[in-house]
Formats: C-alpha cells, structure tokens, sequence
C-alpha cells in the first residue's frame, strides 16, 4: 500500500510536469491554431541557462526565474520573426517552420553545452531525509513541490485570465481575432505575450524536470512527446483538458512502470493505442470542442 | 491571322535537355565518381563513395515520405519507423533469425531477397497505419506519426523479442558485400562494398523514380492531389479517399523501407538507437524533402545529396575538403554561375514589369538558395575562428533548421520546384508558328504562384529554351 | 446641433489588386441616421473596413473634425467610432459580462456604470449575463454586438447589415432602438444595409450602393417613394 502511495506521487510529480508543458502548448494552440514543436527544445536551452547560471553562483531560484524570461523572450521571438509572416501567406508551412526551430535550437544547444549530461540543483530540498509520511509510504518533498508549482501556476493563470484586462484580451484574441481587433486590441501583440507566455511555462516544466532527469539535449524529447499526447488526449483547446491528460499521463507511466512489468518498456506503443482510441471516438479530445466545418 | 494549326512542338534542343537530365549525371557517377577509365581521375575516396550511397539511400526514403507527405497531403512525420522497420528486415533475415521454410540454406537469407521482402512488410504495416490516418488529419496525423515512431522503436528494442530483432543491443551482421557477378563491373569483392552500395541504390532509385512519375499520371496519381488540394471536393468528384489513403500510405512505407533495408544490409548493424530511426530521422527526411522539393519527383535525390554533404562539410569544418566536398562546392559554384545567368537575362528582358512587380517570389527563392549556399561556405571559416579550431557539433543542425524555417517562408516547392516556377518565368516557350502566319509572340507560360502543383509540372523531368 | 461628424471624400479602396470602392463621397451629420443600401456585392462591407482602418484605402476621411484617412483600427475607435460588425462578431466563448468589458477595452477608468446603464437597456443582457454567448439567439446577439460597441463610449456607431438572419419582428425591435440610441443619446449611426424596407423607414437621409458607386441619395422617406429604388430593392412598384 505504501509502495502504491509512493508510486502515485512519483506519477502525479511527473504528470505534472506533463500538465505544464502541454498547457503552454494549448495556450499557443487556443490562439493561433498551431502546435509549437519547438516547444520542449525552447526549455532545454532555458534549462542549460540554469543550469551555467547556478553554476556561476546564482541561487537556484533566481537561475530559474530568469531561465523562464529567457524562454518568455526566444517564444515571443519565435512567434513574430518566423510564426507570424508565414501564417500570413501559407499556414500549413508553419509546422515545417516550427520543426526547424525545434532543429535549430536543439543544435544549438549542442553546439554550445556540448552533449555531456550536466547538473541542475533542484528548487526543494533532495538530501536523503527530506520525505514526510503519509500511511506508510516515504514522500519525497522535490515531489510535492512540484505538485505545488503546477496548483501555483493554475492559480496564476486563472488569475491572469479571469480578472485581469489583459486575460480578458487573450481570451478575446483566442476566440475571435476579427472582433479583437474591432474593439481596439492589439491583436499581435496579444500574440507575442501568448508565445512568450508559453514559452515561460515550458522553461519551467524544464527546469522542474532537470534536476531528476539527466540534462542533456535530449532532456525534453520523451516529455515533450508525451505532453502533446496529453494535450491532444485532453483537447488542444482545452486547459483543463491539458493539465487533466498531463496527470493522467504521469499515473499510467507510473502504473505501467510499477505494476506492468513486461509493458514497461512499452510505454509508447501504450500510448498509441490510448491516443488512437481516444481520436477515434472523440476527435477534438477529451475536454476539446467539436469544430464543425461549413462546405 | 490565323490560329497556328499545329499544338506547339517540343524543339530538338528539348528533347537533348530530358536525355541530359539523366546521361549527365549517371555520366558524373561513372566517370568522376567512380573513376572508370581515369578520364576525370581517380575517383572519390572510399569515404566519399560512402557518403553518396547514403544520399542514394537517404533519397529512396524520401521518395518515400514525398509520396505520402508531398503528393497526397498527409503530413507524416513517422516514416522513419518504416525506414527503421526495413533495416530491421534485412538485417534480421541475413543474420538467420527468421525461419522459413523457402529460399537460403539454414534460414540465412541472401542479402539481396531481403529488399523486396522489406518492400512487402513495410507496404502491410503502411496500409495497417493508413486505416486509422483515415480520420486523423493535419496536426493529429502528425502527432500521431511521431508516436508511431517511437512505439515501433520500442517494440525493435523490446527484450521479448530479442530472437528476431536483437533486443536492445540490436544485430550485428555482415555488410552487404558485392555479389560474384559483380567481378564483371570489375568490383573486386568486400573492398569496393562502397561502390556495389551506389551501384545498388542508385538504380532503385532510378526505378523508383520511374515508377513514382508513371504513378503520378495515372488515376491513382491525380487522386493523390485531388486529395491534397481539397479533400472534400475530391471526394465529390468521385475520388474514394479511403483506398487513396490507405494504398498510398502502404506505398510510401514500402519505397521508404527500401531505403531502410539498404541503409542496413549497407551499415551492417542496427540498433534501436540510430538516429535516423527515430525522431530524428524523421526530421532528416522532411528537410531533404522540403529543401529538394516537396511534391517533385527529383526533389528527394537534390535534397538528401544537399543533406549528406552539407552536414559532413558541416562536420568537418576546417578540414581540407575531400573530392567530394570539392565536387560538391564546384557544383554549387555552377548552379550559382546558372541562376545568375538565367536572372539576369530575365531581368534585362522585363525590366518594366519587375518594376512593377518588385515581389517575384522566384527572384527571391533563388536568392535565399545562393545566399544560403555562400553564407555555408564563408561562415565555416568564421566559426572555425570561434571556437578555435576542431568539429563544430551541431552546426549542421543549426543550419538545417534554419533552413527549413527559410525555405517554409520563401520556397515551399524546394529547390526543384522553385526553380520549376522560376523556369516557367525565365524561359520562353514559343510554339513554331506556320510557315508564313504573322508571329505573335506568346506570353511565357505563367506560373501563379498557387500552391497547386499541376500534374505536368509535376511529372515533367526537363525543360529547356525553344529558340524565340 | 448642425455640422456633419462624418465627412468622406474620394474613398477609394479594395483587396490587393482588385478596387471596389470607386471614389465615393457621402455625409454623415449630427446625431443623424444615415443608411448604405447595397445589393450582395455593392461594396458595404468594404466601406465600413475602409472607415475603420481595417483595409487600405485612399481619400480623405473627416471625423468629428480629425483626419482618419490613414488611421488604424484602434485610432478609428479611440477617435469615437464603434463597429457593430456583419455577422455580430460576438466572443462566443466569453461570457456575456466579459462581451461588454472587451467593448470597454480601450476605455480608460471605471466602466462598471457603463454596463449598469446597458444592462438597463437591454435587460434580456443582465438576465443572461454569465452566459456564454455562443449560446445567444441571433437577435440577442445583435443586441449584445450594439451594447458592446456602445461601451467604447462612441459618437458614432457603423452597422453592418444588422438585420442580417434575423426576422422581421425582431429586426423592427433592433430598429427601434437604433431609433432611440439616436433621439436619446444624440448619437450618429451609419448603417449599411441590404433590407431597404424597413432602414429607408429609420433612416434620415440615405445612399445608394452599386458596384462601388454611389448612385442615389436623398432623404428616407424620398427614397422609399422613388419607383426605381422600389424595383431594385423592394420587389416591385406600387
């Protein structure tokens, strides 16, 4: 039982950091439409700032603090230098364009940190008594915490989104970028501040992973397939649905590693199947709305 | 004035530019290449032959990915599952892991039978991935794809199966080595692997692009783009989506898992670690395809030579370049020496009208190809000065995904295909008038920049200058 | 209060190469109702992007004695005119409250005595006023897109084709409070529109539309008389 209650938080620490990455990817799809693929590249390369600024003898948070601007400030970029003149005139080029930056920048991390593994200190306390006990079972705190990020920046978001002038304005752009601008919002820079948003989450959902994972450049390959998974799984649409596909996500990962055994390794063709049934039924996803396409 | 009687005829100087598309460099492969007759030398190094069989290889593949991805509009990222699935085959079967009871003493099959069983297998699993692609679309299909790729991966590294697939070690066979019958070519066994490879590869690529162009004239062809441009009038029109998709997607994986099956029995081991198994060889694809030409048939060879050796030359920054690197940057020296040529003949032509049409997007294309081309060769020096000396890793990324972001803004058709519109602007097609009828000069055949490819651009493998 | 707060001059505009809107010239005064009436196709969409900014155009374009020939969308409307557009352009995701606070957008300070007093005009509003508005029925939208343009606090309002889908009861009501909005508030409405019958009835003076022409104007009830705007618009004489 104990070992049950462990592996659940094992799950749910990780799902949420799944949750994290797929809501900055809803964020950016709720508005334009579009997957950034270079999503989880954009917080490895955040994640290698961390990692040099700590090193240099910043405090881990502020390392993390200023990792995520560094990822608010690559996203906006990316939106406005490649995203927004290629949607203009092809927008079916821009998931090619997002493929590149994803090669560029994960190049690029290579071609200055080298492909070495490097270490990122953890934000919570990692030394070998620092769990609390619930029934038994040995919690670690870097668990809960990053649990607590993912509540923290849900609140935050809420916030942002629903009582503040700005939120209302990502909403707006979201739904309608026509009338957004009929009523004198700024649509593009709405745009920006949405990408560098979910540039900002996705720097987080990185530096929350590094610690436990190896920091290499393939940091975010695995997560950041699974998070679009979760995202898809939930409806690219819909936040509640990321962050609910993210945690669901991290249970089945935990329970396939934990209590099925000969599946362990097969955690992708697990999740091909869970995607394809659930497309299958429910195209938009699980939270997502139905768009219906006039002829 | 009449009307000339006769549709307009192709010049004798046409049909010289189709034979040349394909004598000149099947010539360049003979006699530089390889060095027959030691007219032009005495060959590329061994290395240097590796590397052009890769691109051969890396070529079928695309073809592969082209098909599905360029021609039919289904966004496919996973095609390196069928590549991975196809090394897997041939590998598996030379290393005597597959029992059957047909063909090769104790179960070994000989290397070459593992081809077009590879081409078999990959064809199954493609229509198999095809059926469910059936109601996934844009954004979905290519998560979907992505999944795919990994998951075959996981089930190549899967312990359980070790007997067939090696497990997570992979198999370590023998490389495919020239056949007897290849003393008449005068390969000499084992040594010249390298050269039986770029014989091999590249007349199934040659077949290949016979096949796939034949393909695209005929009904299952034009479906395709029906299907791409606009899947709900297709649809209307009569074209049934599902057998389009599903037989395509087949199609796709068999060509693909050629290439794999050759990349394999070439290496001589594989392993669910390659990278071009997984995502990244997925992304590999898509750059030659885009950079070659989506949805042109000569698309996927340009872009996986340009692939193969921008990113050894990339890798070896500050290297003396070997003959192929040589051969490479004095091909790009004439393409360069072409396009000036050719736009600065259609500029002084239409000086008036480029005036008042300052954005033609070929101009532009061609630009961003040479300035790319010059930026690669003059920045190596550069970033050689940087980082002191050494490789340079990852730089041949950077510029991949650079690449490919400029080539989605600037030049959707690829190389090929941007040169096709360029063509069509540049040069004059003027039908032979009668005998005695009053010439009427004819406007050059004008591409509108749509993002339609019609089927005789699309097929069309030359075009050269009829006399105006 | 005399004095014209719209004055269009030469208005020329289209999309990309193609013109539609030919050189037109037509006033806008005070606290009057001034109908487009045009055909599928006359250009009346384009005229009410070309006075907001949303396209390119070339003239001259007066307001409220300011030049926003060259002005931009968000410029237009901090100059004081609201756009009510064709189709409602609601926010069907938000919520009928957040509808309204995004009309106030660019209005600075406190808007809650705004939405008291449009909660007050349109008390079917406040009834649905945590609803999405997606969930709205057609003539509720309408309402709801006038609201919103009203909260910018504009000196004049452009609707487009407002009767658009909806029937005729409901569009006589919409009418109606057009009416009002400009006996009680003094406001300027400009109205393009395809139904002449019951716009020629609101309005004060009126143009008419073809092909990016005007090609009549005069006062409503004279057009409303006029034989051959009744043939062309009205479905026949008498």
């Amino acid at each position: 039982m104990s070992l049950f209650i462990q592996r659940m938080f094992d799950g749910l620490a990780e799902g949420s950091i799944y949750a994290l990455l797929a809501l900055a990817l809803v964020v950016i799809f709720r508005s334009t439409g579009q997957l950034n693929f270079a999503q989880g590249e954009i917080g490895t390369l955040c994640a290698f700032f961390a990692s040099t600024l700590t090193l240099s003898g910043l405090p881990v948070w502020l390392s993390i603090l200023i990792a995520m601007a560094i990822g608010f400030l690559i996203a906006a970029f990316v939106e406005r230098v490649v995203v927004r003149p290629i949607e203009d005139r092809n927008p079916g080029a821009v998931i090619v364009a997002l493929i590149g930056v994803f090669l560029a920048v994960n190049q690029l991390s290579a071609m200055f940190w080298g492909v070495d593994a490097r270490a990122l200190p953890s934000l919570f306390p990692t030394g070998a008594n620092d769990f609390f006990r619930i029934g038994g079972a040995a919690i670690r705190y870097e668990r809960v915490g990053i649990i607590g990020v993912l509540i923290v920046v849900l609140l935050l978001l809420y916030l942002l989104f629903n009582k503040t002038k700005i939120g209302l304005a990502m909403r707006a752009v979201a739904n309608n970028q026509e009338s957004s601008n009929l009523v004198g919002i700024r649509v593009g820079n709405i745009l920006i501040l949405g990408w560098g948003l979910a540039g900002a989450i996705g720097a987080l959902s990185a530096v929350m992973l590094a610690p436990s994972a190896a920091l290499s450049g393939t940091l975010m390959l695995g997560p950041f397939l699974l998070a679009s998974v979760a995202a898809v799984l939930g409806g690219l649409d819909s936040p509640v649905g990321a962050v609910v596909g993210g945690i669901l996500i991290g249970l089945l990962k935990a329970i396939l590693i934990g209590y099925v055994s000969f599946l362990s390794d097969m955690l992708f063709p697990v999740m091909l199947v869970v995607l394809l049934g659930v497309l299958i039924f429910r195209p938009s996803g699980l939270f997502g709305t139905e768009k219906v396409v006039r002829v | 004035m009449s009307l000339p009687k006769r549709t307009p005829q192709y010049s004798a100087l046409h049909w010289v530019g189709r034979i040349a598309i394909f004598a000149l460099p099947l010539a360049y492969v003979y006699f530089r290449v390889l060095g027959k007759t030691g007219i032009v030398g005495d060959g590329w190094s061994n290395s240097g032959l590796g590397l052009l069989a890769d691109a051969f290889i890396i070529a079928i593949a695309v073809m592969g990915v082209n098909l599905i991805t360029g021609f039919t509009g289904q966004l496919s990222i996973g095609h390196a599952a069928f590549f991975a699935l196809g090394a897997y085959v041939g590998l598996s079967m030379t290393d005597g892991r597959v029992s059957t009871p047909f063909f090769g003493p104790d179960n070994v099959w000989s290397p070459g039978w593992t081809i077009p069983v590879a081409a078999v297998l990959c064809f199954l699993v493609g229509c198999a991935v095809g059926l469910p692609a059936l109601r996934l679309k844009g954004i979905y299909l290519a998560l979907t794809t992505l999944v795919f790729v990994e998951a075959v991966r996981s089930v190549l590294k899967y312990q359980k199966f070790a007997d067939v697939t090696g497990g997570s070690t992979g198999i370590k066979g023998d490389k495919y080595s020239p056949p007897p019958w290849t003393e008449a070519l005068g390969l000499e066994g084992r040594g010249d692997l390298n050269e039986w490879m770029i014989y091999l590869s590249l007349g199934l690529l040659l077949v290949i692009m016979f096949l796939v162009s034949g393909l695209l004239r005929s009904r299952v062809g034009r479906s395709m783009i029906a299907t791409r441009d606009n899947e709900l009038a297709a649809e209307v029109m009569g074209v049934n989506l599902s057998v389009v998709k599903t037989v395509v997607f087949g199609l796709s994986g068999a060509i693909t898992g050629i290439g794999g099956a050759l990349f394999g029995l070439k290496l001589g081991l594989v392993d669910g670690d390659v990278p071009l198994f997984g995502l990244f060889g997925a992304i590999t694809f898509l750059v030659a395809m885009v950079v070659g030409g989506a949805a042109q048939v000569w698309g996927p060879l340009v872009g996986a030579v340009f692939y193969v050796f921008v990113n050894e030359r990339a890798r070896s920054v500050g290297e003396a370049p070997g003959d192929f690197s040589r051969d490479f940057q004095v091909a790009l020296a004439i393409s360069v020496a072409v396009i000036v040529i050719l736009v600065a003949r259609y500029v002084t032509r239409n000086l008036d009208r480029i005036k008042a049409n300052v954005s033609n997007e070929a101009l532009r294309a061609a630009a961003i190809v040479v300035s790319a081309a010059i930026g690669i060769y003059v920045l190596q020096d550069v970033l050689l000065g940087i980082s002191g000396g050494g490789k340079l890793d990852g730089l041949g990324g950077v510029i991949f995904g650079l690449m490919l972001i400029a080539f989605a803004r600037f030049a959707p058709f690829g190389a090929v295909g941007t040169f096709r519109l360029g063509r069509n602007r540049l040069v004059q097609v003027v039908p032979k008038p009668p005998a005695g009828a009053t010439v009427v000069p004819q406007p050059a055949r004008a591409a509108d920049g749509s993002d339609t490819v019609d089927l005789e651009s699309a097929t069309d493998t030359a075009g050269v200058d009829a006399p105006d | 209060m005399s004095g014209n707060i719209l004055e269009v001059a030469g208005l020329t505009a289209g999309y990309g190469q193609i013109e539609v809107l030919h050189g037109l010239d037509f006033t806008v005064a005070n606290g009057e109702i001034v109908v487009i009436l045009g055909a599928n196709g006359a250009g009346k969409t384009t005229t009410m992007r070309a006075i907001s900014g949303m396209i390119g155009r070339t003239g001259s374009v007066r307001f409220d004695g300011n030049d926003i020939s060259t002005a931009r969308p968000d410029a237009v409307l901090r100059a004081g005119i609201s756009q009510v557009p064709q189709g409602r352009g609601t926010f069907t995701d938000l919520s009928v409250e957040d509808n309204l606070r995004a009309g106030a957008y660019t209005v600075k300070g406190s808007t809650v005595g705004d939405l008291d007093r449009w909660f007050e005009v349109f008390p079917r509003l406040l009834e649905r006023r945590d609803q999405r508005a997606g969930s709205l029925s057609g003539g509720e939208q309408q309402m709801l897109a006038i609201a919103r343009a009203m909260m910018n606090r504009p000196k004049m309002l452009l609707c487009d084709e407002p009767s658009l889908g909806l029937a005729p009861i409901i569009t006589q009501n919409l009418f109606k409070i057009l009416g009002e909005l400009r006996d009680e508030m003094g406001m300027a409405l400009l109205v393009v529109e395809q139904n002449a019958g019951l716009s020629l009835k609101l309005a004060d003076r009126a143009y008419v539309l073809e092909t990016g022409h005007i090609v009549a104007t005069g006062t409503g009830d004279e057009l409303l008389a006029d034989d051959t705007i009744k043939q062309a618009y009205l479905g026949g004489v008498g």
